[in-house]
């Protein structure tokens, strides 16, 4: 029998190598792992109320004002009364137009302070607010009115 | 070893959620624009009280009453206006309830106001 002058003299694997395969795993996994910042929500202890009708901001920048139970407000981590709220909004306003105020109010917080943070809004001429609220799926029944 | 890898790769990708912050949106009108005028049938008021009670024309109601109210009203007025009055004293929770079902009512115009 004659050898074909075309015959391959070498053979090549026809298999991928996995072994490395692992150690991409790994690779991903670590990178993943590294690069995760566990974001911690700096503010006031509140129990938000529940929405239907709630969306995305769908902003980058945010300015959140917390309001708790007991009409406390506070920006930044810090304490503020309703007159400074315009101050530091404008001022957030001045950095980056177009922020989104996202007011993270308590559901028992009293609607006075409430009205009044609002007022300073339009003061500040912010044009975007967002009742901050958890998602209510349509199902659950509502508080009872007395 | 990389099946492991992979197994806690997805699993990982599956199950974390990100904290997206939802909000029901308002638009502010500012102090610079001039008050416009509305024809009094246009506008549904609805009273949130102190007490946590919900009233409109005079009348108690529920907040679940709130959104066959405003439905009913809007097909039969497409310029309705919802007036949302609240108590200085009310919960804030109250409030968001009552936007909240006047929003899922397809009502567009919403006015907040605050009564002493």
């Amino acid at each position: 029998m004659r050898t074909s002058r075309f015959a391959r003299k070498h053979r090549v694997a026809n298999t991928i190598p996995t072994v490395s395969m692992g150690d991409i795993a790994f690779l991903l996994l670590i990178f993943f792992m590294a690069t995760t910042i566990f974001r911690l929500e700096p503010g006031l202890q509140v129990v938000l109320p529940r929405a239907e009708t709630t969306e995305d901001p769908g902003r980058e920048r945010i300015a959140r004002i917390w309001i708790d139970r007991e009409g406390r407000i506070s920006i930044n981590e810090r304490f503020v009364s309703t007159s400074e709220v315009e101050g530091i909004i404008k001022s957030s306003l001045l950095e980056q137009p177009g922020t989104v105020v996202a007011l993270n109010a308590d559901d028992r917080a009293p609607y006075g302070v409430v009205a009044d943070v609002i007022e300073e809004l339009k003061d500040a001429s912010a044009a975007l607010l967002s009742f901050t609220s958890d998602r209510e799926e349509p199902t659950i029944e509502r508080r009872p009115t007395p | 070893m990389s099946d492991l890898a992979f197994l806690l790769l997805v699993f990982f990708v599956v199950t974390t959620t990100f904290a997206v912050e939802e909000g029901i949106p308002l638009a502010l009108s500012g102090r610079t624009q001039a008050t416009t005028r509305v024809d009094v049938r246009d506008v549904l008021e609805i009273r949130a009280l102190a007490d946590g009670s919900v009233e409109t024309d005079g009348k108690k109601i529920t907040v679940s009453e709130v959104r066959p109210l405003v439905e009913q009203r809007l097909a039969n007025n497409s310029d309705l206006i919802v007036l949302l009055a609240t108590h200085r004293n009310a919960e804030y929770g109250l409030m968001i309830d009552l936007l909240d079902e006047v929003k899922l009512a397809n009502c567009r115009r919403i006015s907040l106001k605050t009564v002493e």
